[in-house]
């Protein structure tokens, strides 16, 4: 992005046609509401706007082909900045410790219910050993 | 604050593993307390060192003392042992408060000396052992 800024004879310039172009599409519209001439207004513009579509379309698909975006950005771009940019930004440290924590829980909590699934196992062989009525513990 | 109150009861399978995870950390800090000793020889004697031999009545008797220390402390503080956090467990008392240093105490040395009774958990109908039917202690699950 360059800073310099456009001289002031461009920029009123480009400004005037701008107010220029914003009027014609009011008067244009406002055209299109006409009796007769409207629905032909109308349709020439939607006619207009569909092709307008399809060159535009057309055209940024030739230029993608004609462009070398590898070499472009090879050119252009300092990869090497940006890479290592993008690896200060992510925080590998916190990723691999997130990771473990989740882990180490789930250990946890698998260890935990197994005992309590071992301790049921065992209270009902023994309770069935010994004709006891199985109650909540 | 009732929640203690509706927590079930840990049953021998539970206990029986945190009392192993227990007995390792104990047998780590002994561990660690002769390497302690070694190294003070070493830097006290470091020309006539030798490894230290220690006897089996002096060895039972750090054992015993770490042991009860560290089960007191751990019962009194917060309920929970590195066994116990492990199997997500914790000694309360009778309400589910945590038990006084002195039930503390009396349960660790009861627990050292006899953990055989560990084994009544399995046959009894409130899962306690021997040592939590004298003196009115009970092992609860910690749900996180």
């Amino acid at each position: 992005m360059s800073d310099k800024a456009l001289p002031p004879a461009v920029t009123v310039a480009l400004g005037a046609v701008a107010g220029v172009a914003d009027g014609v599409a009011v008067l244009y519209r406002g055209a299109e509401g006409l009796p007769v001439l409207g629905s032909w207004l109308r349709r020439t513009r939607v006619e207009l706007q569909a092709r307008g579509e399809r060159v535009l379309a057309a055209g940024i698909e030739v230029i993608l082909d004609e462009l070398d975006l590898n070499t472009l950005a090879r050119q252009r771009l300092d990869l090497i900045g940006l890479a290592n940019e993008v690896v200060d930004g992510i925080d590998l440290p916190a990723i691999i410790r997130q990771s473990t924590d989740s882990v180490t829980a789930e250990v946890m909590t698998d260890v935990r219910t197994q005992g309590e699934r071992g301790d049921d196992l065992v209270s009902g062989f023994v309770d069935r050993l010994l004709g006891r009525e199985r109650d909540q513990r | 604050m009732n929640a203690p109150a509706a927590r079930r009861v840990a049953g021998i399978v539970s206990r029986g593993v945190a009392a192993v995870i227990d007995l390792l950390f104990v047998g780590v800090v002994l561990g660690g307390l002769y390497v302690g000793l070694i190294l003070v020889r070493l830097m006290l004697h470091p020309s006539s060192f030798s490894f230290p031999t220690v006897g089996v009545v002096f060895s039972t008797a750090v054992m015993f003392g770490v042991a009860v220390l560290y089960l007191t402390a751990c019962w009194s503080v917060s309920g929970c042992t590195v066994g116990a956090v492990t199997m997500g467990l914790r000694v309360t008392g009778r309400h589910g408060a945590r038990i006084a240093p002195a039930r503390a105490l009396i349960r660790a040395v009861a627990c050292v000396l006899f953990p055989v009774g560990l084994l009544w958990v399995a046959v009894d109908a409130h899962r306690r052992s021997v040592q939590d039917i004298v003196l009115g202690s009970r092992v609860v699950y910690v749900k996180p």
